[in-house]
């Protein structure tokens, strides 16, 4: 059953995501930024989507909750070529475009076997199963990539201000989403406070990008720490 | 050469640290599934729950099962 909060979060979620993608599109970072916007765009047409699904057929019904998981894979995949333009965009200097972009297929063709391998033996739903386990592995693969592009913002000095918010709010979203996670299976009588934090998570993520578009233009850089006087 | 080598030994890392992390996290786990995309309402998953018709037993009755037959 879905309470007035869960209707609020989901709409306000769906409105932020649709602003994230007209903010791009009014500033300019449209094509530079192009799937950030990519996966927010495929997020406001999905919850659409979950939208009919579940007034027609209801929250337990099966057609929303294949619905819900086939379109939380494709939404996952969408989150890693989002940051796979993330990665061109802080090593565009680098002339390395060739190189990432053989890296990044390699990452994803390898969790696409890793998961066939783990989900091979199922006798029953051995697609959905699939699905649902591509979804999980490209997830855990997008944090750690998160926080290997953070460690290489702070090796190359990076200081453009919007690529530093957007990659740092998208570290704290897959961090609040996996530790969210692990907690959960850890104290799970508190499984109602888990329940909303993610769907919080999901809310935070469009403010964060609209606050990176409309706040700071892409030339806009950190400002240098004042340097130390020491003393002679 | 060198380079695509250096790509697959990342990829490999990368992989291989992600599953790791994926295998602490879901200690103790209930086969439950992460869901990380979007505010939309939560379902149970697909085989914890699920509503697809359940097939019947292979056997049928309650009767004593006799010996195979050689």
């Amino acid at each position: 059953m879905v309470g007035p909060f869960g209707y609020t979060i989901w709409l306000l979620g769906a409105l932020l995501e649709a602003t994230v993608v007209v903010c791009s599109v009014f500033r300019g970072p449209l094509r530079r930024y192009f799937t950030l916007n990519l996966y927010m765009a495929v997020s406001v047409l999905v919850n659409a989507g979950r939208y009919w699904v579940f007034t027609r057929h209801g929250l337990m019904s099966s057609e929303y909750i294949y619905f819900y998981y086939y379109s939380d894979a494709i939404l996952t995949i969408c989150l890693y070529f989002a940051l796979m333009g993330l990665y061109a965009i802080v090593f565009e200097e680098l002339g390395v475009a060739m190189r990432l972009r053989v890296f990044m297929m390699l990452l994803l063709i390898g969790t696409t076997l890793f998961s066939y391998s783990v989900v091979h033996q199922s006798e029953t739903r051995m697609l959905t199963r699939y699905i649902v386990e591509i979804s999980q592995n490209l997830y855990f693969v997008g944090l750690i990539l998160t926080y290997v592009l953070w460690a290489a913002l702070l090796k190359l000095r990076e200081s453009r201000v919007r690529v530093i918010q957007i990659v740092l709010s998208l570290g704290m979203y897959f961090s609040i989403n996996a530790g969210t996670y692990a907690l959960r299976n850890q104290y799970p009588h508190l499984r109602m406070v888990w329940g909303y934090v993610p769907l919080v998570a999901g809310v935070f993520l469009p403010i964060a990008w609209i606050y990176a578009f409309m706040k700071f233009d892409d030339e806009a850089r950190l400002a240098p720490a004042r340097l130390a006087a020491v003393p002679r | 050469m060198s380079r695509i080598s250096s790509a697959i030994v990342l990829a490999m890392l990368v992989l291989t640290g992600a599953m790791g992390l994926k295998t602490v996290v879901t200690t103790h786990g209930d086969s439950s599934v992460l869901v990380a995309n979007g505010t939309a309402p939560i379902p149970p998953t697909p085989w914890k729950n699920g509503t697809a018709p359940i097939p019947p037993t292979p056997w049928n009755g309650t009767a004593p099962i006799p010996p195979t037959p050689w």
